[in-house]
């Protein structure tokens, strides 16, 4: 018997993963799964797991390393949900045809308007015929027992594919539940380490799984993979019998039915939303009503035959969905029911009702309603209205206080108190003026500034922040605008740095004249503090956290202004939230190179973040300040090719004046101080021999 | 946001319905400015992040339906003319 505590559905996942001695886990935050990744990184900073970490710069790089880990015979495991999803699509077709049997924890978000967090199955919709075995769980401790029987499963010979636990995102990933954890050798006894078949690797076989298959093949293979998919219906059920008897937890086969017995009528749902189902079945049957419940725990392979069963004993099914294929008019369980059935004898009318869409909460008198619905589709044998949306009405949003304001960006905003990137905000539009587009990857400035800006901010998808602003400019320069509207990004440094850097550096080679700003706080701040490429060395971030071996970010942060500059762009420049003329002079000329068509203009400035460099927001200004009077952060121009540094102190202030005001370097030693110190000195020593140098060489 | 009448489902930022943000709730500390001290640098306005503070003929003025209390103002004030105290 195992230790019971009580935890959020993310940490039961990755307790889960950690039980399992998964050996390689590549990560990307996106909410609400990211606290999955941290405490697997705790886990293993602290020496609780021994694993190889990968903190990927986007999740179609992330799933292209679990698969190549996945080749190569690691057992490994990854998460994400809508977005990052989507934009691992590719590589989760490839996942299934390599036959990796690897794991992956999606905390179901709506892929529906962008910036949503809510939860809904539009995620898991589009990769949810491609072949991967898709399992979703009602509480917790489904999950983390879901997470073990998973890999059991997914390793089977008879299987071989990779499986996704889906999670609703919140409900469960960030609630709390009461959860027992196995004990370790308990499940080192029953789930034994993954001994690929054909791993990759030529010194241990000599035969690995190909993509390459001949056109006139391709149906074969497709059915071969169907019929894969049918025989783990058997190990589904077998693992879930084992798991049952080794750890005293069953949940059923691929569907688990409640009170069904005399069932007239039936609803099905899946996901947390089952268990305010049931009590609406408990309250209906206290009213003598003959009604029962169907959760589907696993959506692929679907259970046709248990679908089948329970239609044969009933006279009208209801299916909740949380997930609408547009263009069919009803939802994804729905469909996959209602074509199920179609060509049984007698089949009972099937009706769909989508609800808790974008994460609204679907009340247990919500379920009673549909409950009451189907019961009277059984009595009359007639569908009155064959799918039903359950709406709620929506409290009126926080009135905006009218006042005259000549600036562009009202007064306010929904960022931190104290937080840089507003003061850099405010001066960039301030600059730029209210005929500007601001074109926003996913960042902090995205939930700040969209209700108080004159100027439109569009927010663009996160790998794809300089693609947009490309397409924007290319249509003002069509229509003959590009010299009278202003074109900015403001994008954070993971926007910038990491998953944006193909689109930007495609841009800047194109030669699109727009202006990039980047406001950089050194981590993927609106996810919670992970690390960045833009992180310095030796910083605490939730994907870098300091424990018994880890010591914070081990890499030197990458540097822009450079790789920026072997694109020969005709503006580069760094600048400071404390330094404002300096800013401002930067931002105008940014304007003007852009407005003469000259190609991009890229400025990245610095912004001291309270909330996750861990100082007191009144100190934000005065961070960004020693920043620039230790060297850490120098003020420097590259105008066509030409090196500038702006500030240059007569002597630079010890770098430990800028450190000791930062929690996240509160662990550093006497040693990483040092070496910081030395790395500053260099790259300030670097800074004027460029200076003294004249103009790039390759420019 | 907003809908629109000839587009069926579309939504819609418009101009016109934008305006300050009200974030006087958030706040534990509120500024206050002593005028005897203060040389009308304008240094406040620029740096705080919530535009709560305008230069006027006079020098600052505050309108604090917009002031989180973050303290930045009083923290930069080189003539130290600002103090951060607790809301009643």
């Amino acid at each position: 018997m195992g230790e019971f505590d009580v935890m959020a559905g993310n940490k039961a996942v990755a307790h889960g993963a950690r039980l399992a001695r998964v050996e390689v886990v590549p990560v990307f935050p996106i909410t609400p799964q990211t606290t999955i990744v941290e405490y697997l990184a705790d886990f293993i900073a602290d020496g609780l797991l021994d694993a190889e970490y990968i903190q990927s710069e986007g999740e179609h790089s992330c799933l292209g390393m679990a698969v190549g880990a996945s080749l190569t015979g690691a057992r490994t495991f990854t998460a994400t949900c809508s977005q990052g999803l989507a934009y691992m699509h590719e590589v989760v077709a490839q996942a299934t045809s390599y036959r990796t049997p690897l794991v992956m924890a999606v905390a179901n978000r709506t892929l529906g308007w962008y910036w949503s967090i809510g939860p809904d199955y539009t995620d898991v919709m589009p990769e949810i015929n491609l072949g991967w075995i898709q399992s979703f769980v009602e509480s917790n401790q489904e999950a983390l027992d879901m997470t073990l029987q998973l890999y059991k499963v997914a390793e089977d010979r008879r299987v071989m594919l990779p499986a996704m636990l889906n999670l609703d995102g919140f409900y469960l990933s960030y609630s709390q539940e009461r959860v027992e954890l196995p004990e370790q050798e308990a499940v080192d006894e029953w789930l034994p380490p993954y001994e690929a078949p054909f791993p990759i690797d030529p010194t241990v076989g000599d035969s690995w799984s190909t993509n390459l298959v001949p056109q006139r093949l391709h149906t074969t293979y497709r059915r071969l993979l169907e019929e894969v998919l049918r025989d783990s219906e058997a190990v589904i059920r077998e693992v879930g019998e084992g798991f049952a008897t080794a750890f005293g937890r069953g949940y059923g086969g691929l569907v688990e039915r409640y009170r069904c017995d005399d069932a007239d009528s039936v609803l099905v749902t899946m996901g947390s939303m089952t268990t305010a189902a049931r009590r609406a079945v408990d309250r209906l049957r206290a009213g003598g009503e003959r009604i029962g419940l169907v959760k589907l725990r696993f959506m692929r392979p679907f259970p046709h035959q248990e679908l089948a069963e329970i239609a044969g004993q009933v006279d009208a099914i209801g299916v909740v969905d949380r997930a609408v294929l547009h263009g069919t008019g009803g939802g994804l369980a729905f469909t996959d029911v209602k074509s199920s059935l179609y060509n049984l004898e007698d089949g009972p009318p099937v009706v769909n009702f989508v609800a808790g869409m974008g994460g609204d909460d679907i009340s247990i008198d919500d379920f009673q309603a549909m409950g009451r619905s189907v019961l009277r589709t059984a009595e009359t044998g007639r569908i009155d209205q064959e799918v039903r949306y359950i709406e709620h009405e929506a409290p009126p949003p926080p009135e905006p206080v009218k006042l005259d304001w000549d600036q562009p960006v009202y007064p306010g905003s929904d960022g931190c108190a104290g937080c840089g990137s507003s003061i850099i905000f405010r001066h960039l539009m301030k600059v730029l003026g209210e005929e500007t587009i601001v074109i926003n990857p996913p960042s902090c400035a995205t939930i700040n500034y969209n209700p108080v800006s004159k100027a439109p901010m569009i927010l663009a998808n996160y790998a794809a922040g300089a693609a947009f602003e490309t397409g924007v400019y290319r249509a003002l320069r069509k229509k003959g605008k590009a010299d009278k509207v202003y074109l900015t990004s403001f994008s954070g440094d993971g926007g910038t740095v990491d998953i944006g850097l193909q689109s930007i550096s495609a841009a800047a080679e194109r030669g699109e004249s727009f202006i990039w700003v980047c406001y950089d706080n050194e981590a993927y701040m609106n996810t919670g503090v992970q690390r960045s490429s833009s992180t310095p060395m030796f910083a605490h971030t939730t994907s870098t956290p300091v424990g018994e071996v880890w010591r914070g970010k081990p890499q030197r942060r990458k540097d822009m202004v450079m790789i920026m500059a072997a694109h020969r762009i005709p503006y580069i420049a760094t600048a400071s939230l404390a330094y404002l003329p300096d800013l401002e002079r930067k931002f105008r000329r940014a304007a003007e190179v852009t407005r003469a068509g000259r190609g991009l203009a890229y400025i990245h400035v610095q912004q001291p973040c309270a909330t996750g460099w861990y100082f007191p927001e009144e100190k934000t200004v005065e961070v960004a300040r020693l920043a620039v009077q230790t060297g850490a952060w120098p003020l420097v121009e590259v105008e066509d090719g030409l090196v500038k540094l702006n500030i240059k102190p007569r002597e630079l202030k010890p770098i430990g004046d800028y450190l000791k005001l930062q929690r996240r370097f509160r662990h550093l030693s006497e040693e990483q101080i040092s070496l910081l110190q030395e790395e500053v000195n260099r790259d300030w020593e670097r800074w004027l021999s460029l200076e003294r140098l004249g103009k790039l060489p390759w420019y | 946001m907003s809908g629109d009448e000839t587009v069926k489902g579309v939504i819609l930022l418009r101009r016109k319905d934008l305006g300050g943000r009200d974030v006087a709730s958030w706040r534990v500390y509120k500024p206050v400015v002593d005028g005897e001290k203060c040389v009308k640098c304008g240094l406040c306005a620029g740096y705080c992040p919530e535009a709560a503070i305008t230069m006027g003929e006079e020098g600052p003025v505050l309108d604090l339906r917009f002031c989180k209390g973050c303290g930045v103002c009083a923290n930069e004030c080189p003539a130290k003319a600002i103090a951060m105290e607790k809301e009643a």
